[in-house]
């Protein structure tokens, strides 16, 4: 491990210099080969650094497996950043199990989503500026998840927020496309106040109570230090637990950071517009990295949530809430990507379940397995739209199954383990969180088991998701009629959501996409709408490699990493997951006030029979209900209720569609409310306050300056005058004065006599 | 044993210069005049001068000889600093004069507020 260690900055900068040599050195590269091979050239380079990221992260945590549990922690420094008497902020990193499981998914699948870019994106111009940002993303999420300080995090927050905005911006000249772009920063925005003041107090809170000066050199901001129990570094841990008022605050404080980048329930509306921008960005976005920050950094503070059980009852109360409400709008959507959008919103809002029920690892194990079935999806996703010439609206589908066969595949096996069937990963994520979330005593407000409540919500959530996965399955890949076929020529159906796509391709014979092995199809220059005469084609291996790559580690991942270890150094027969081994191999509760939690695997290992009774009885009876209901339903013509006239729909799912008006309840109050705030702000109060008196004073002094003016009246001899009455007044006034006084003795002799006399 | 002029004469005579000089100041409207004015009232207080310094008190203990000397010297300043002014000011004139055909100082008024 020592030796080794500081190959971890390798892994955190190629991905930056693979950014910088695109911004810098792309253009010109493509320019001087040529479209083809210059896109080929910048295409291998955007792939290489995450790739060899990967194997080196690969390499690290092996060797993390191999060292004792205790030692599973290391921390490399590369140079002083912040340097102060009150404290000390390297730059640093820390590796252990889990910054390396981060590192492991944000490298692994990332590298898989730009080989898939590669394809995806051939025929844009502007090639190497999406793969600057794409590099870019990597790195700043790298940043955050490797950083071993509180400020590091931060930076990485800031820029994984600052390249989703360019991301989901990137076809910019479509305006719908930039205002997504705004909202997701701006949303964010609230997430990243939120997270600044959390550390604010946090810093606060440790310098008012005089923590961290001793024997921690200064550094402790850093995690090991900070959220560190041994008594020689006095970490957070002893100021939090003196000041209960205050660890629940900044865990609040904290959790509003979480809640913007993981895209909980306030603050989850930025999430779907986000797939304004191209799909392997929302695939990006959506699975490996920004939206998994939120629960990486409630595992990484999970101490804060351990001193505080009324918030981390909060966090499991939102979760759920956020599972169920995603869960129903996601019936609405006839988007396919909005559909997955949702669903996104729903895992994670389960995440946070596990998480707020004291069951970290849980939540990170979704985490991971989230990570490859939706990237999964996603692609997946991005496949059938390129299909199906850049129409995503799931009502022209129907019946792709037998055009597009490695696609539905890798679909189907990605609707199955998220739907959570056994033994695909999905069953065993989720099952952990739930499990372990009912059967936790840890969340518990008063009389009430909040966490327990969150479980169950959880298992509504399964459930609806289970049926609206079915739904968009079965609409898009299992259907006899092949719905565009009914497509009207110049039919409204055109509206897709990538308009400036078509703008932005190039129509010169760069068509080839790196790895593209088939000639590109010859209706390209002519065919970019979807209409009757369209035949989906297979996407290029590019696109579909890593499509059963990550369906691999969707059905093998969950059944591999949930398998029973032993404790290290606890009894024999005492079996863990071995993710919560590899996570927390000393257990949470061993420095918290946590109360044990009970050791006991989630179903697939030792669950008891209710539960994995009802969790059965969820999956199996979203699946079921969800494949009798769709398969009648859509057995031939588009029923009235999943039509193009959403009049006929029903009014529930005219609901849900609008996101039950959250979305606009919010613009309204948040946008036009901030307008009218402005306006009156503006007109009452600038205008009306400041800038009169500001006038005022003006008009004031021009007043006394209108009657002095009346002495400058502009005659040298009226000047002259009144000096002369000026000095006459001042003359007299001091006469006056001194005939007051009594004189000083003077000698009066005549001088020149006396001169003489001398 | 009094001889030569009294204080008193030089006094009066400073004053009615001052005040024929102040007069013509505010009255005439030619700057060449008002400088001759000016002049006047210089030079009366000049003649003041010279006057306390033959004549005027001395402070308690201080050097007859050193009070006088002052004076004196003041009066070089006086009629130094009365030159270089006069030297500045017809310059003034002259420039003036070249833009306007015109020294009436009651026409330059533009400065006022």
């Amino acid at each position: 491990m020592e030796a080794t260690k500081n190959l971890i900055w390798l892994v955190l900068f190629l991905p930056l210099v693979g950014s910088l040599i695109q911004a810098l050195l792309g253009g010109r590269i493509v320019k001087q080969l040529g479209p083809q091979k210059g896109k080929w050239l910048m295409g291998l380079l955007a792939v290489a650094p995450i790739a060899i990221s990967f194997v080196i992260g690969a390499f690290i945590t092996l060797q993390l497996t191999n060292a004792e549990p205790a030692d599973r922690h290391t921390v490399v420094t590369l140079f002083n950043w912040i340097d102060f008497t009150s404290i000390r902020i390297p730059f640093e990193t820390v590796i252990d199990p889990l910054s390396m499981t981060m590192v492991l998914i944000i490298t692994g699948i990332g590298a898989l989503i730009h080989l898939y870019a590669t394809g995806y994106m051939a025929e844009e111009k502007e090639y190497t500026r999406f793969f600057t940002y794409l590099n870019l993303f990597v790195a700043a999420m790298l940043i955050l998840v490797l950083g071993n300080n509180l400020a590091m995090l931060f930076v990485g927050w800031e820029g994984v927020g600052v390249c989703s905005y360019l991301l989901i911006g990137f076809w910019y000249k479509d305006i719908a496309n930039a205002k997504a772009a705004n909202k997701a920063f701006i949303v964010n925005r609230i997430g990243d106040l939120g997270l600044t003041l959390g550390i604010f107090l946090l810093v606060t809170l440790m310098l008012t109570s005089k923590a961290g000066h001793v024997g921690s050199d200064n550094r402790w901001l850093s995690y090991d230090v900070l959220l560190s129990l041994d008594p020689s570094l006095t970490g957070a841990a002893q100021a939090l637990g003196n000041n209960p008022g205050v660890a629940f605050a900044i865990a609040m404080l904290f959790f509003v950071g979480a809640c913007g980048k993981s895209a909980q329930f306030p603050l989850y509306i930025w999430l779907p517009d986000a797939m304004a921008g191209p799909t392997p960005v929302s695939a990006l976005i959506h699975a490996a990295t920004m939206v998994t920050s939120g629960v990486f950094l409630l595992n990484r503070m999970n101490l804060l949530f351990q001193m505080s059980p009324a918030a981390s009852a909060i966090v499991a109360i939102v979760g759920a809430f956020t599972a169920v409400f995603a869960a129903l709008i996601a019936f609405g959507q006839m988007d396919i990507k909005k559909v997955l959008a949702y669903s996104t919103v729903s895992q994670l809002g389960l995440m946070f379940v596990g998480c707020g029920s004291g069951y970290f690892w849980a939540g990170m194990f979704h985490v991971t397995t989230h990570a490859f079935f939706k990237a999964l999806l996603f692609l997946g996703s991005g496949a059938v739209i390129h299909a199906m010439a850049h129409n995503q609206d799931m009502r022209n589908y129907g019946g792709l199954f037998k055009y597009i066969k490695i696609t539905s595949i890798c679909m189907i096996i990605g609707w199955l383990t998220i739907s959570g069937v056994w033994p695909m990963s999905g069953w065993f994520s989720k099952g952990a969180i739930i499990d372990g979330a009912i059967a936790q005593p840890y969340s518990v407000y008063g009389e009430a088991n909040l966490g327990q409540l969150a479980g169950y919500i959880g298992l509504v959530g399964a459930f609806l998701t289970a049926i609206y996965m079915t739904r968009m399955t079965y609409l898009t890949f299992f259907n006899k009629e092949e719905r565009w076929r009914l497509i009207e020529p110049h039919h409204q159906a055109h509206e897709t959501h990538e308009h400036a796509h078509h703008e932005a391709h190039d129509h010169g014979p760069d068509e080839h996409g790196f790895f593209l092995t088939e000639a590109p199809p010859e209706e390209h220059a002519h065919h970019h709408e979807l209409d009757r005469e369209h035949t989906p084609r297979e996407v290029p291996i590019s696109m579909w490699v890593p499509l059963v790559v990550l369906a691999a580690c969707s059905l093998f991942a969950g059944i591999i990493m949930n398998r029973a270890t032993e404790i290290p150094g606890v009894s024999e027969h005492q079996h863990v997951s071995a993710f919560q081994n590899w996570l927390y191999p000393q257990g949470l509760s061993q420095w918290t006030r946590l109360p044990e939690v009970p050791h006991e695997a989630p179903f697939g290992l030792s669950g008891h029979w209710f539960m994995v009774a009802i969790s059965v009885a969820a999956v199996a009876g979203g699946l079921l209900g969800g494949i009798l209901w769709y398969r009648q339903i859509h057995k031939n013509r588009l029923p009235v209720n999943e039509g193009w006239d959403t009049g006929g729909w029903n009014p529930w799912r005219r609901r849900a569609m609008n996101q039950f008006g959250y979305d606009s309840a919010m613009v309204s109050s948040a946008v036009e409310g901030g307008d009218q705030l402005a306006t009156a702000l503006w007109k009452k109060i600038d205008v009306g306050v400041i800038d009169r008196t500001v006038n005022g004073l003006g008009r004031f002094a021009g007043g006394i300056g209108k009657v002095f003016a009346f002495f400058q009246g502009g005659y040298v001899r009226g000047y002259a005058l009144m000096m002369l009455a000026g000095v006459a007044l001042l003359l007299g006034y001091i006469a006056f004065k001194m005939k007051e006084r009594e004189a000083p003795p003077m000698e009066h002799v005549e001088i020149s006599r006396r001169v003489a006399s001398l | 044993m009094e001889t030569g002029v009294p204080l008193g004469g030089y006094l009066a005579v400073g004053l009615m210069m001052f005040i024929v000089g102040v007069i013509g100041v505010v009255i005439r409207r030619n700057p060449i005049v008002i400088f001759m004015c000016i002049e006047l009232m210089l030079n009366a207080v000049n003649l003041t001068l010279l006057a306390f310094a033959k004549y005027g008190p001395v402070n308690q203990g201080a050097d007859p000889t050193q009070t006088a000397m002052a004076g004196q010297m003041m009066v070089i300043f006086v009629m130094a600093v009365a030159a270089a002014e006069v030297a500045v000011g017809l310059g003034i004139i002259m420039a003036i004069y070249r833009l306007r055909h015109n020294i009436d100082v009651d026409e330059m008024s533009v400065l006022r507020g």
